[in-house]
Order: C-alpha cells, then structure tokens, then sequence
C-alpha cells in the first residue's frame, strides 16, 4: 500500500524522546525536527546514543518517554515504518541467499508486486554498484558489498526518508565517494535523509543540519554553516617576534592571540599566531599592525574549520561513556 | 506473512539442515529396516502365534520412535533455537523488523515456517516407521489408534519450536540452544524415571516419589511425554514387552491437555515478549 506523506508535517519530529535503559544509557529528553527533504546529520562519540535514537525512530526500540513521529504518523506505527528506508548501523544478511534474493524477501515484506518488485531491485542493484553480483550468494559478499546490499534494501521502497547508520563504514575510499555522490543525488530528488556518521566529510558534504549527541544528551544543533562559521581561525606566520609584541598587538587590536613559540626557536625563527576572528577586516588590521612593529610577515591565511576539529573540539575535555550503550 | 514462511523453507532448505536430515534418516531407516527384519518372526508369525507377533512388533515400532522422537525433537530445537536473539546478534533482524509487517505477522510466519516444514518431517518419518514395522511385523489395523498416534508424534513439533522461540526472546543464541535441550532433556529423564521404576527392585513408597519426580520432570518439556503416550497408543500398551522403551504408566488425557496449554502458553508468551522487545 502507497502511504502519502503529509507534506505539511515535518519529517521527523520528537519531543523529548528518551530511551534510557536498565545500566542508565541511551538518550535523554531529545527534541528534534527534520523538515521534508533535509539532509540531516547525527554525530556523536561511540556510545553517545544516536544509534538508540535512530532506532527509537524506525520503531526497533520502544521509548521509555516523550513522543515522535514521522511526518505525522507516530513513530514505529506501520503508518511510519511505510515511508522509511533504514540501513541499521551492524548489518548482515542472511548468507544462504543471493542479494537478489535478500532483495526480494524485502520487496515481499513491503508488499511490492511482482513484476515492480523485479525491474525496482534490477535498479537499485545496479545504483549501488552490486550489479550482476546479485546473482552471488551473500555469503560471497565482501562487507562493503555486504553494505551496499544494505543501503540497496533500504532504497527498494523508495522511502521518502531515510535513515542511515555509518552508510559506508565498510567501504574503501571509491565506495565511500560513490555513496556520498548517490547520498547527493537522493537529496536532489528531494528525499529526507538521516544520516548517522563518524564519516564528518560525509555530513560536511551532504548535510544541511546537523546535531551532536554525547552521553545521551543533544549537546548542539544547527545548520552545518552556521555552526562551523563561528569558528573561523586566522593563522599569521611572522618573523622577528617577542612575546612583548604580542602583549602589544593585542592590545591595539582587541583580539585575543596565541602564538605557537617552539621551546628550541631562535630569536630568528618564524612563528605561528592564531586568532578567532569575526570578519577578514581584523585580519587586514593585523596585517597592519604587525608590519608597522618591523615583524616580518610571512603568511596569513583563514583557516576554515573543518567539521572533524568542530567535532574534537566540542566533545574533548567532557567525560565520555564510551562504546557500550 | 507468506514471504516469512517462505524464507524460512528456503534457510532450512540451503543452510543444509534438512539434506542432512533427510540423507541420515534414509541412512537410519535403512538400518531400521535390518533391524525389523531380524526382531521379528519369520513370515509375520504363525497365525498361531499372534501374542508373540504383537510383541515383536511393538519392540520394533518402540525402536524406531526411539530414534524418531529424538531426531524430531532435535530437528525443531536446532532449528529455530536462534531465530530471535542470534538474528538479531547478527543484524539481520534490525533491516526486516522495520519494514511495514506488524511484529505478530513476523513471528507467527516464522513458527509456521518451521512447524510446517519439521510437522512435514515428523509425518513422513512417522509413516516409514510404521510401514517398515507393518512390512515385517504386522500393521496396527485401528485405524483411530494410527490417527491418534500421528497426531501425538506431530504435536510435539509445536511444543517445541514454542519453546524455542520463547526462550530466543530471553537468551543469546546458545544459551537458548543450551537453554531448550536440558528443558527437552529434563522431559526426558522424567520419562525414563517413569519407565525404569516399575523394574527396580525398591519399596512401593519409592517406586511413588519416584513417579510423581518422573511426573514433574516430565511437566517442564512435554515432548517426551507426548512421545511416550504415542508409542502406547501405537503399541496398544504393550509396554511390558521393553520396560525401558515403552514401561510405565503412559502419560494421562490431563498431561495431553497440559501439553497443549504448555504450547499455547509458550506461543502466547513468546509472541508478547516478541512484540515489546528492543533490538
């Protein structure tokens, strides 16, 4: 049966979902909205309980409180579960049979019809690259394959929001790219997408929203822009430095500076300042004023942060559980 | 709820269970064959000699179902024992469980899909021995004792795969595996109690404790017990001929209606646990 989504309702909606279970892991009082068609990332630590929450949402896990739904239909009702596609985070299909066939138990569990379900899993086959292999048993499949079978299963319905858990966690580095551009086209197609990574040039590249989970708690959320433009770091490399100059320059600026001084440097050696600046005109002020005290300057570049350093910032010095749930 | 009966054919199926099963029974009733030859009289038995006959061919009968409740038994237990928990250790359960099929349908196809295929089975190993037995020792000509009997023989398939799955929502994949057979074996043990006490040589008082141990015992898995009644109403309770196959008080109606509540329930209870567990 073809479910419509509302498109007036978001994708995903929770209200303080909390899943905490009996050694007092899981996540905590989660309130989240997808919009249609977003491509959405969840990161987090091991342990930090994205993978609870995910599986709250597909209806694998029951929540211990709060509510959810999927674009109107509460969350793990046949209603929700219609419109989903979920490659779960520890995948394996059953090894006696072909991915064709492991395609076919799904089209039948989806209630595809025969000669649909036939040309649908001849597609989605040859989309994530498994091909004629689908004629190979799967206990054939190397992990990546083993993956991609996965994220194949996960298309056959053609779901209107998917979950992804670690999408490519198995794959090399050709696999991965393949992923990320089909992860691309899907959104292009205007698929809600939920993606759960470690793989941070994967949410960088795909994702227009993104949350951070640790110990079970939603720490930060936003759009990947906004939270990465805050954190824009000028880097100047200068010669004829002294730390007397350093009091000085940030004085006149009014920026805050560090200066990465070897413990061996001469007094000719160049060296590293840093400084979070809110707009390139500090910067050119700098540049200035670093010139005009007779340093000599040798570089100065932005340094855009990467999601990853974001990501090693924000959960480095917080106690972490670690990897069990 | 078709595509699950069907994938569970095909598991058994290609993960070679039922090949070996079927090759070693072919192997088992070859020897069984042999072996009902040389019990039993010569020519079926004079006319003259219809006691001896009807003996012979309850040793044989008894025999068989020996061999046939346990590999039937063993047959569901090995099976179905990892359905749930080992499934779902493996991963292969997150990916079906969130397609659009309510929980019920999932577990109700998976227990038709091993009664159905292991039920089949238990009727075409029923049939074999019966047949060998009736080609060299006479065939049981009450038709409702061979009816009645079958449907004894099958109904321990249910029971057990009820177990099975029941546990599987509790253990990891071999614990319940470990957790099943001892059930199976404790049924077992309170049978042979039952058939041995009548030939030791102890004081009645004994020989009641000794039945009411058998009794219980046999009350925590009653595969057994349904076995042990199959083969007296087979054997029209011919029990004294081999008192450690077939002695002993046969297990009453009430343990049959026990035996088919004992199913029920694990059914139920496993399908309720089913439905509220988190993987």
């Amino acid at each position: 049966m073809n479910v419509i989504p509302d498109a007036a309702m978001p994708a995903v909606h929770t209200q303080g979902l909390s899943k905490i279970y009996d050694n007092g892991r899981g996540c905590r009082n989660i309130t989240l909205t997808v919009g249609k068609g977003e491509a959405f990332g969840f990161l987090g630590p091991n342990g930090a309980g994205k993978s609870t929450f995910v599986k709250m949402l597909v209806g694998l896990v029951r929540p211990s409180g709060g509510e959810g739904e999927l674009f109107g239909s509460p969350i793990g009702s046949l209603e929700a579960r219609r419109l989903i596609g979920y490659l779960p985070e520890l995948y394996r299909y059953p090894e006696w049979l072909t991915g064709e066939e492991v395609m076919r138990m799904h089209a039948g569990l989806l209630g595809l019809e025969n000669l649909d379900a036939k040309s649908k899993i001849r597609a989605r086959l040859d989309e994530v690259g498994i091909g004629k292999r689908g004629s190979d048993r799967v206990k054939q499949y190397s992990k990546g394959m083993q993956q991609r079978l996965g994220l194949a299963c996960a298309l056959l319905g053609d779901p209107d929001i998917l979950f992804l858990d670690e999408p490519s966690s198995a794959m090399d580095p050709v696999g991965r790219r393949e992923v990320r551009e089909l992860l691309l086209e899907l959104k292009k197609r205007g698929k809600t997408l939920f993606l759960n990574s470690h793989l941070m040039e994967d949410v960088e590249a795909v994702c227009d929203r993104m949350a951070l989970m640790l110990n079970g708690d939603m720490i930060r959320s936003g759009s990947v822009p906004d939270m990465l433009k805050t954190k824009v770091r000028w880097r100047f490399k200068v010669g004829g430095f002294s730390l007397l100059l350093l009091d000085w320059l940030q004085e006149e600026s009014g920026v805050v500076l560090t200066a990465e001084v070897p413990a061996d440097a001469g007094w000719d050696e160049p060296v590293w300042l840093e400084a979070e600046l809110e707009d390139e005109y500090r910067a050119a002020l700098l540049n200035a004023l670093i010139v005009e005290q007779g340093m000599t300057l040798y570089e100065s570049n932005a340094y855009r942060e990467k999601l990853e350093d974001w990501f090693l910032e924000t959960v480095s010095g917080r106690d972490q559980r670690g990897e069990s749930r | 709820m078709n595509t699950i009966i069907r994938a569970t054919w095909q598991e058994m199926a290609r993960r070679k269970m039922l090949l070996i099963t079927l090759v070693l029974t072919a192997l088992f009733l070859a020897v069984f064959w042999f072996i009902a030859d040389t019990v039993a009289l010569p020519g079926g038995g004079a006319a003259s000699d219809l006691i001896g006959q009807f003996a012979r061919r309850s040793a044989i009968l008894s025999l068989g179902f020996f061999f046939g409740g346990f590999v039937v038994a063993f047959l569901a237990i090995f099976s179905s024992f990892s359905v749930i928990s080992g499934e779902a250790e493996q991963g292969v359960l997150q990916a079906v469980l969130t397609r659009p099929i309510p929980r019920w349908k999932w577990y109700v196809g998976r227990w038709i899909g091993y009664v159905s295929l292991i039920g089949t089975y238990a009727l075409l190993l029923y049939v074999c021995i019966v047949a060998i037995t009736g080609v060299h020792a006479g065939f049981n000509r009450h038709a409702g004792d061979n009816v009645s009997s079958l449907l004894l023989f099958l109904a321990a398939v249910p029971a057990l795969v009820s177990l099975s799955m029941l546990g599987s929502c509790l253990f990891s994949g071999i614990g319940n595996g470990v957790f099943v057979t001892m059930m199976y074996g404790a049924g077992w043990l309170g049978g042979m109690v039952e058939k041995v006490r009548g030939v030791l040589p102890v004081e009645p008082d004994v020989q009641a404790t000794l039945s009411r141990i058998g009794a219980l015992l046999s009350l925590v898995m009653p595969g057994d017990g349904l076995n042990r009644r199959m083969q007296y109403v087979l054997t029209q309770g011919a029990g004294e001929t081999i008192p450690f196959l077939t002695g002993g008080n046969p297990p009453s109606n009430a343990f049959i209606v026990y035996a088919l509540i004992y199913t029920v329930f694990a059914f139920g209870l496993g399908l309720w646990l089913f439905k509220r567990k988190d993987f």
